[in-house]
């Protein structure tokens, strides 16, 4: 979950009404905001990545204005036309990065916390919605040294201009394997020969989408006038992005100057609102609770939407940057968050239903019970082992093994075909505790087969200095006669079992079918697992014996 | 009585029954055992309130190298006598026989017995006996403590000892530590001489033994999916192992989510799913995704096979497959996430989902569901607040006040599963879900603050929690 950073006092001035800070931290949880930690007035919360307008205080602001009926309905936003600014898009960046769109925001003011927090929220914009800057990236600049027109075009790795943060220029190649930036992003742009540049009229380098903006253009506490630029690959995408910046820099206190965007499968962004229109009855539907047609309303304009009834019918108005909406189930929940989930009271209804376990479940708890009459006590290891413990160190043939991909923790790479391997390696960590320790665990086992078979296995292991072939024999037989009535049989195996000692193991057949292997464990296997005591197991599929 | 004696216990019983107050030594003599023996049965005694320890202090004293030279050969200041008896005799002499410290201290002692004439001469001194010497107490308390040890309070003359231990090495002072033991008034009325023969020792402590027993974490597991059974949910199974399709497509997830990236999810290697879904189903699904979030969806995407990442892919398999008017579902299992293992992270916990589906169901049953099962943990103290989850609309978790932490905590989530989720599967009734890890339960029933211990398998903690 990504996090914001926020002050209660610049949050308190940003809401603009009569409020206090203790009804601001009671009222953020029913945003659906986390609060992770508070320090005196600085808080820090976890936002939900599907609403990436809670990326600052200012847009963390305009919600509280709803919820707390400081101020409610949409954020108008009124986008001059009149704007002589223009980008226009060489058809070059079709096939790299197609789509440009942008807005020059007049008038502001920012102080550097403004500044800090509308960086954080270009990070959170490039890594959520953005996908790593792929689909979209976002660039702000001081509007006032630029030169319009701006041509979106292409360039070749040595074009050369001084990025962001630097004195020198350096070329494409060199800000892809020295700046941070280029190192962490260049990857977007691994598959093409040129690269996207945004120029003035005056051919001065703007941005290096989706990479770095230019230094020239840096935003600072004297900047007046923002030229926002977002560039990607998906055209929704692009104008996402651009109308949380919009909805953001509004509560920033800036106006907004159209840019006019023209070119190969571009245009000049419109950022519409659309409405979204379902039968009122649907609300309480899924609520649960009878609510008036006045009342959906009051409480979609707390949640900072518009909404008007006509003939049973809401009709919703959502502004540009609720692309999180999909239909009237969201909005749904928007009334929910309006109408208070505090004031929703939970209703206990009778089951229409008899609850029931699973036959898996009921078959392995009386083998659990069973396990545990005759004294042996239960483990859990993970199905996700490490190849060390799964087949170098018990010997065992790994030509099977399934692996996962790029996993975090070398203990944790391969999914197990055998539980024997997890309980020799409880037995390992437990050298210093008391025998007999007399283990076991019934869990998932995984083989290759259309693709990987699941099934449920059973394995016990006994250690003390006097244990031998015939108690675990006995443990075994015992297992599956008590409940069950089977009877198993163990045949020496022809085949060479390297955990095993020679002559002292078997496998175990019932009805003719090998359903697992019972017998003493080598002392080589012993040694490399550190077991200094006799040590006796056996391993049996409980799939197709006692359930399917 | 129940107590069962040893022999050892009888016979100092018996020896302090007729003597009361004895040392180890003593009883050691009076019973024939060894001190070693005494010394265990006076402990095994002492801790069974049969008898009591006084612990004392003695002071003995015995002679030193010089007090045994003089017992034999007499005080320096004897030997002068004795040299001079037959006339006066020269210092140069006398210091021939008597060499070194013995000279002066036979002159000095000599002197202060009073039994010498010393005269200055051209040529040196020279000594003669002036008084018959008569036997001085110092010499009296030697021959008294003679090759002995004898205790101090019993020396009488207290000015000839400090004048002894005065003199180097001819008496020591030694301080011995000894206990006497004595019988509590419990044990004096023991009889020894009944027959216990077939009692033991019933007060002794046995040995540790520990009971074989489920897995705490199982017993957690068994109680939360007893309460589901009881609030009319009917349990089902399934894979750990799933197509991407039905643990991200089918759920409405995009192909391009963090989510579905190998940083969080576990994709096994080169193997893909043949048969993951029906031709309808992956038509429908992918038009769901291209029409909503706009982008191309791919078909060998949601081949891939992961490690489940939640119980909801069982869940939304058996609706798309039973598409059910009215159930009550739930689904336990393992999942699994592509985490760095810590002490609030595993790579591979349990999770339990449930599902109810119905017509005139409502978040507001939902939420009763969740209350009542709160209510059969012992959790009363609860509310719930909105949040996000990627499948469902409208979304909220259960928040439950930890009275040992202070604070509220954050339990299970629930939430209605997206019509964008549900209508492509031919689900057409509303479907309310909820569920949660169960690790976290667990821990706090448990009191652990490191998840890890679940998984460990230390004998010591299985064994005694």
């Amino acid at each position: 979950m990504p996090v914001v950073e926020l002050n209660l006092n610049r949050i308190k001035k940003l809401v603009s009404g009569s409020t206090t800070k203790k009804k601001i931290i009671d009222v953020l949880p029913f945003l659906g905001l986390d609060i992770e930690s508070q320090n005196g007035d600085e808080i820090r919360i976890e936002y939900s990545p599907n609403r990436p307008d809670y990326s600052t205080e200012f847009g963390i602001a305009l919600g509280l204005q709803g919820l707390l009926g400081i101020k409610k309905g949409i954020q108008k936003t009124t986008i001059k036309k009149k704007g002589q600014s223009t980008i226009k898009v060489d058809s070059s960046v079709t096939k790299i990065r197609p789509y440009v769109t942008g807005v020059l925001a007049k008038n502001g003011t920012l102080d550097s916390d403004d500044i800090q927090q509308l960086m954080w929220m270009q990070e959170d914009l490039h890594d959520g919605i953005g996908r790593k800057r792929k689909k979209s990236s976002i660039g702000l600049h001081d509007a006032d040294k630029i030169s319009f027109p701006l041509t979106y075009t292409t360039t070749s790795r040595d074009h050369k201009f001084v990025p962001l943060n630097n004195n020198a220029e350096q070329t494409i190649n060199e800000i892809l394997s020295k700046t941070e930036q280029g190192q962490n992003y260049g990857w977007v742009l691994e598959n093409t020969k040129n690269v996207p540049i945004i120029l003035d009229s005056e051919k001065n380098t703007i941005s290096f989408p989706p990479i770095i903006n230019s230094v020239l253009t840096t935003v600072t506490t004297k900047t007046k006038n923002i030229l926002v630029e977002v560039t990607g690959i998906d055209k929704d995408s692009v104008e996402d992005a651009l109308s949380i910046v919009i909805s953001t820099l509004q509560m920033a206190g800036f106006e907004f100057e159209e840019l006019k965007i023209s070119g190969n499968k571009n245009s000049t962004p419109q950022l519409k609102s659309r409405a979204i229109s379902y039968d009122t009855k649907f609300t309480s539907q899924i609520l649960g609770v009878e609510m008036s047609s006045s009342n959906m309303v009051a409480c979609l304009k707390k949640c900072r939407l518009d909404a008007t009834i006509n003939n049973k019918k809401i009709k919703c108005i959502i502004p540009r940057y609720r692309f999180d909406i999909f239909g009237p189930m969201d909005l749904v929940e928007e009334i929910a968050l309006g109408y208070g989930i505090e004031n929703l009271e939970p209703k206990l209804s009778p089951s229409k239903t008899i609850g029931k376990k699973n036959n898996v479940t009921i078959k392995t708890s009386l083998i659990t019970k069973t396990a545990v009459g005759l004294g042996l006590l239960e483990v859990f290891n993970s199905s996700l082992t490490s190849k060390k413990i799964l087949y170098e160190l018990t010997k065992r043939n790994s030509s099977e093994m399934i692996s996962v991909l790029d996993s975090k923790s070398q203990e944790h790479t391969i999914l197990r075909d055998s539980l024997l391997s997890g309980l020799l390696e409880n037995l390992s960590k437990n050298i210093h505790e008391s025998y007999p320790q007399k283990l076991f665990e019934t869990g998932v086992v995984f083989s290759k087969g259309k693709p990987i078979r699941e099934s449920i296995n059973l394995a016990v292991i006994i250690s003390h200095k006097d244990t031998n072939f015939s108690e675990i024999k006995s443990i075994l037989q015992s297992i599956l006669r008590t409940q069950f009535k089977i009877d198993c049989k163990t045949k020496a195996s022809s085949q060479n079992q390297e955990l095993f000692v020679k002559g002292k193991y078997a496998d175990i057949y019932v009805d003719d079918k090998k359903i697992g292997e019972i017998g003493e464990i080598c002392t080589e296997i012993l040694d490399n697992f550190r077991i200094r005591t006799s040590v006796v197991g056996f391993e049996i599929n409980l799939s197709g014996l006692i359930f399917e | 009585m129940s107590q069962v004696l040893h022999d050892i216990e009888k016979k100092i019983i018996d020896s302090l029954q007729k003597k009361s107050e004895q040392t180890p030594e003593q009883l050691s003599e009076s019973t024939e055992l060894s001190i070693d023996q005494v010394r265990r049965g006076i402990e095994w005694l002492r801790l069974k309130e049969f008898a009591n320890v006084i612990e004392s202090s003695k002071v003995t004293v015995s002679l030193g190298r010089n007090g045994i030279d003089s017992l034999k050969n007499g005080l320096p200041e004897r030997k002068l006598m004795d040299l001079i008896k037959d006339g006066s005799k020269s210092f140069e002499e006398v210091r021939k026989t008597l060499s070194g410290a013995g000279f002066n201290a036979a002159i000095a002692n000599a002197k202060k017995n009073g039994w010498v004439n010393i005269e200055k001469t051209d040529s040196g001194s020279t000594i003669s006996t002036k008084e018959k010497p008569v036997e001085t107490p110092e010499e009296k308390l030697i021959s008294l403590i003679g090759d002995k040890s004898i205790p101090e309070e019993k020396i009488e003359n207290k000015l000839a000892l400090k004048f002894l231990l005065q003199r180097p090495d001819y008496v020591l002072q030694n301080t011995e530590k000894s206990k006497i033991i004595s019988l509590t008034e419990r044990a004096s009325q023991i009889d020894t001489t009944l027959s216990d023969i077939g009692a033991i020792d019933v007060e002794a402590d046995a040995a540790l033994v520990y009971a074989a027993r489920t897995h705490p974490l199982k017993d957690t597991i068994d109680e939360i999916r007893e309460i589901f059974v009881k609030l009319g949910f009917s349990e089902i199974q399934g894979n750990l192992t799933q197509s991407s399709f039905w643990n991200f497509d089918a759920l409405f997830t995009p192909q391009d989510h963090p989510a579905r990236e190998l940083q969080d999810t576990f994709y096994i290697e080169n193997l893909k799913s043949q048969n993951q879904a029906s031709s309808t189903q992956i038509k429908q699904v992918s038009k769901s995704h291209s029409q909503n979030w706009h982008y191309d969806w791919k078909l060998s995407e949601s081949q891939k096979m992961v490690l489940r990442t939640h119980t909801t892919c069982v869940t939304i398999k058996y609706l798309a497959e039973q598409k059910p008017d009215e159930a009550r579902i739930f689904s336990l299992g393992r999942v699994f996430r592509n985490e760095k293992v810590s002490y609030k992270h595993l790579v591979e916990f349990n999770q339990i989902e449930g599902i109810v589906i119905g017509n005139n169901t409502t978040l507001r049953d939902l939420m009763g569901i969740q209350k009542e099962f709160y209510k059969q943990l012992g959790l009363t103290k609860i509310k719930f607040w909105p949040t996000f989850f990627p499948y469902t609309e409208p979304s909220l978790q259960t928040m439950v006040y930890n009275e040992k932490l202070g604070k509220w905590i954050e339990l299970f989530g629930m939430g209605i599963f997206r019509p964008e989720v549900t209508k492509p599967l031919g689900i057409d009734k509303p479907v309310l879900a909820w569920g949660g890890g169960i690790e976290r339960i667990a821990m706090l029933k448990y009191e652990l603050d490191d998840v890890r211990e679940f998984y460990n398998n230390n004998l010591n903690w299985l064994r005694t929690v």
